[in-house]
């Protein structure tokens, strides 16, 4: 197994330094291609949808087209089920795992065998604690920390909030929990009057929020997570006249609504923040580029930068490109709960709204490298992206805001 | 439950003569007599949750209940149907998925969709629902197994078509029914009138009487030369086509659809059709018990959520209270203490 998988490597190598030094001798030796699987674990909703769409473009914009032959696997919700799907991919020949783990902990030894037989694991969005993987998340990059400080801005450090919560017991649901709370916590005018969990889905988020109104109508602002667009119908069906400030991820209707200037006038204001799907395609693009020899990636957690859009920011796009910082689509293109974060110009320019809905490449377009100095390690989140270790003092810092109010 | 088939004919008809002259509310069948119970305890709810703080208890709290158990109620709807007969729904979430991403699909961004999309959806999700009942009827499998199936493969398949993102357009027509209007909200009064529809269609029509026969004793059913399997399927259709109007309307409440929009109904949807009175085993129990017991359960997780308590807890006292509502409500309980009555009324009598 081992010789024949380090000639394979001579070759792959060979042939990619041919493909890049003379074009005169690519005729004729077809550089021979990686074989890359795409372990998510479950499907059904539009984040892992889109997240998949985003590396199924990437691996078909030339060059990569040539040089990956990416196959997809989806193997559930169960741990044990993703744990064998690796195994798999490993025992079929795998040069590399690129992968949305369901569990941070529980695929450490599948992950680690797979290292052992130098294939080379990345993980997108979630994360995982074994240390031979690299983790490529937006999870430390303080979305929660910062929208909340924006809140208690917005309220001049005095009101009531809601708090919508993800999926009980999921790590991220503990962590944006946490960061909210680390802020929340030192303003004792801030009363947390309902926290619910909305599943990150618009819909629940939608029932969740009508019955903490219904109960609630005097809340002063909502901190939101994914499905915060559900937040924003919420307030519109309970019939109330001013609405209030609103912070969430990156969903296409939210953003809409905050650019509404009938919404903005009646009293939404908000920050469109947190996960984004473009995380997939740069974890995509930097796994190539290890793979193919032209970067050495040493950290084991990569930080994806947090993406931050104040209400006056937001600007539709009238094509297909995000271009002139243009950041949401008009809502007949795309559902209200669509991630729009499917593109960065830096990162990943290679990509548009068909990479993204439809998994097609952007004609025209070819693999850019990344910037040299780009890769930023994240800080040590215990049991979230490393195991036996300890969280800085200053995990949930402020980046995007500054406390204005005093606690 | 086992005093099912004692009680059996304690439907609206039969058990009208027996009830004697113990006031209005003894001259109410047992089935109705549940289903004002479970309103009157939701309302009580509601009323007492008061003491947590001055916005608990408004009219607009109740409002919203009301409005968020619609779904519960109408999938509820169907599911008690098969329960009645003795059966199980089990495909009944995804049955919901699939008619909330064919309406966002069809009758999305055109007014005038609504329609012919409505009816063509209901068609699509009774066929289906159809097909689970032959399955059941004719092949002989066991209900649990073939609507888990039936459930299995809908997902997959509306996972399949819809590649994960259910692509469409929210409905104009649609999400009026759930708009604030000088009258009202809509959707509220269409609930009450598909409570005495329900009502009326389980036992004052022929169709109806059959199910309750056929849940009582399908030998007997059987004997008696009912249509056994063409009532089986029929009423198969009828939880389809429910839950795929539940998705419809939930289009129109969220204006977008997802693939897990069904998947948190399918338990409460049993729990809703048994906390309402009706018989796990088949044969008893009318809508309106099931749906106050669909009002009652999202009364509870209204509630028990504005208690600002930890998930949980939370999650332990939801249960706890439907435990609590099923002992309480529980036929031998009522039983028992008619019978001590009836004792102590002897008793007076007879000195």
């Amino acid at each position: 197994m081992k010789p024949r998988k380090f000639l394979k490597y001579g070759a792959l190598a060979l042939s990619a330094a041919v493909a890049l030094g003379a074009g005169a001798a690519r005729a004729q030796t077809p550089p021979k291609k990686f074989k890359v699987y795409l372990s998510m674990s479950y499907s059904g909703n539009g984040y892992q949808t889109e997240t998949s769409n985003l590396i199924k473009a990437l691996a078909a914009t030339p060059p990569y087209d040539k040089l990956v032959d990416l196959k997809t696997v989806i193997s559930g919700t169960d741990v044990q089920a993703q744990a064998a799907a690796y195994q798999s991919m490993v025992s079929a020949g795998a040069d590399a795992i690129i992968t949305f783990p369901i569990s941070s902990t529980g695929l450490n030894r599948a992950i680690h065998e797979a290292c052992e037989k130098h294939v080379l694991v990345y993980t997108y969005s979630a994360t995982v604690t074994e240390p031979c993987a690299r983790t490529v998340s937006y999870i430390t990059a303080g979305f929660a920390p910062n929208t909340a400080q924006w809140l208690v801005n917005k309220l001049n450090g005095k009101g009531k909030v809601f708090i919508d919560r993800g999926v009980a017991g999921n790590s991220v649901d503990k962590m944006n929990y946490d960061g909210a709370m680390s802020v929340f916590g030192k303003y004792p005018g801030i009363k947390v009057v309902a926290e619910y969990y909305g599943m990150w889905n618009s819909q629940t988020t939608q029932q969740e929020t009508a019955k903490a109104l219904a109960a609630h109508p005097d809340v002063d602002a909502i901190f939101g997570e994914n499905g915060e667009d559900g937040i924003v119908s919420a307030m519109l069906a309970s019939g109330m006249k001013k609405l209030v400030p609103v912070t969430g991820e990156n969903t296409n209707g939210f953003r809409l609504a905050l650019a509404n200037p009938a919404l903005r006038k009646r009293g939404l204001d908000g920050i469109s923040s947190g996960d984004p799907i473009n995380v997939a395609g740069y974890a995509f693009k930097l796994m190539m580029e290890e793979l193919l020899g032209k970067r050495k990636v040493t950290v084991h957690n990569i930080e994806y930068p947090l993406p931050w859009v104040p209400a006056d920011k937001v600007k539709v796009c009238t094509g297909d490109t995000f271009v002139n910082g243009c950041n949401a689509f008009p809502s007949g293109k795309v559902p209200d709960s669509f991630n729009t974060e499917v593109f960065d110009p830096v990162l990943t320019p290679e990509l548009s709204l068909n990479s993204a809905l439809h998994g097609t490449p952007t004609p025209g377009a070819t693999i850019q490298p990344l910037p040299a100095g780009i890769v930023k390690e994240a800080p040590n989140v215990p049991g979230v992206n490393c195991q036996h270790c300890k969280a800085p003092a200053d995990l949930f810092k402020l980046t995007k805001v500054v406390a204005t109010v005093k606690p | 439950m086992t005093q099912a088939p004692l009680t059996g004919n304690g439907r609206p008809a039969d058990t009208r003569g027996g009830a004697g002259a113990r006031g209005w509310l003894g001259r109410l069948d047992r089935d109705v007599r549940t289903a004002l119970a479970l309103f009157a305890i939701s309302f009580g709810l509601v009323i007492a949750s008061r003491v947590l703080g001055p916005n608990f208890g408004s009219l607009a709290q109740m409002k919203a209940i009301l409005v968020i158990s619609c779904f519960l109620m109408v999938v509820a709807f169907g599911q008690q149907m098969v329960i009645l007969l003795g059966g199980l729904d089990l495909s009944v979430a995804s049955m919901m998925t699939l008619g909330g991403v064919l309406a966002f699909k069809w009758v999305g961004g055109s007014d005038g969709a609504v329609l012919w999309g409505v009816p063509a959806i209901l068609a699509v999700t009774a066929a289906l629902g159809a097909l689970s009942g032959a399955g059941v009827s004719l092949l002989k499998i066991p209900p649990f197994i073939m609507t888990l199936a039936m459930g299995v493969i809908l997902y997959g398949a509306t996972l399949g078509f819809t590649q994960g993102t259910p692509s469409g357009q929210p409905s104009a027509p649609l999400s009026a029914l759930f708009a604030n209007t000088a009258f009202g909200t809509p959707i509220l009064y269409l609930m009450v009138l598909a409570v005495v529809a329900g009502c009326f269609v389980q036992t004052r029509t022929s169709f109806g009487r059959k199910v309750y026969a056929l849940g009582t004793n399908p030998t007997a059913a059987y004997v008696a030369a009912l249509p056994v399997h063409r009532l089986t399927i029929a009423t198969y259709a009828i939880s389809g086509a429910s839950a795929g109007l539940a998705g419809i309307l939930m289009l129109g409440y969220v204006r977008g659809v997802t693939l897990t929009l069904g998947q948190s109904y399918l338990l409460p949807s049993v729990a809703a059709v048994v906390v309402g009175g009706t018989s796990i085993i088949g044969g008893r129990g009318i809508y309106a018990g099931a749906a106050a017991g669909a009002v009652l359960l999202t009364t509870l997780s209204t509630i028990v959520d504005s208690l600002g308590i930890a998930e949980g807890w939370r999650t332990i006292i939801y249960g706890a209270v439907i435990f609590a509502a099923l002992v309480l409500l529980r036929d031998d309980l009522a039983q028992l203490l008619g019978r001590r009555r009836r004792t102590q009324e002897t008793s007076q009598n007879n000195p």
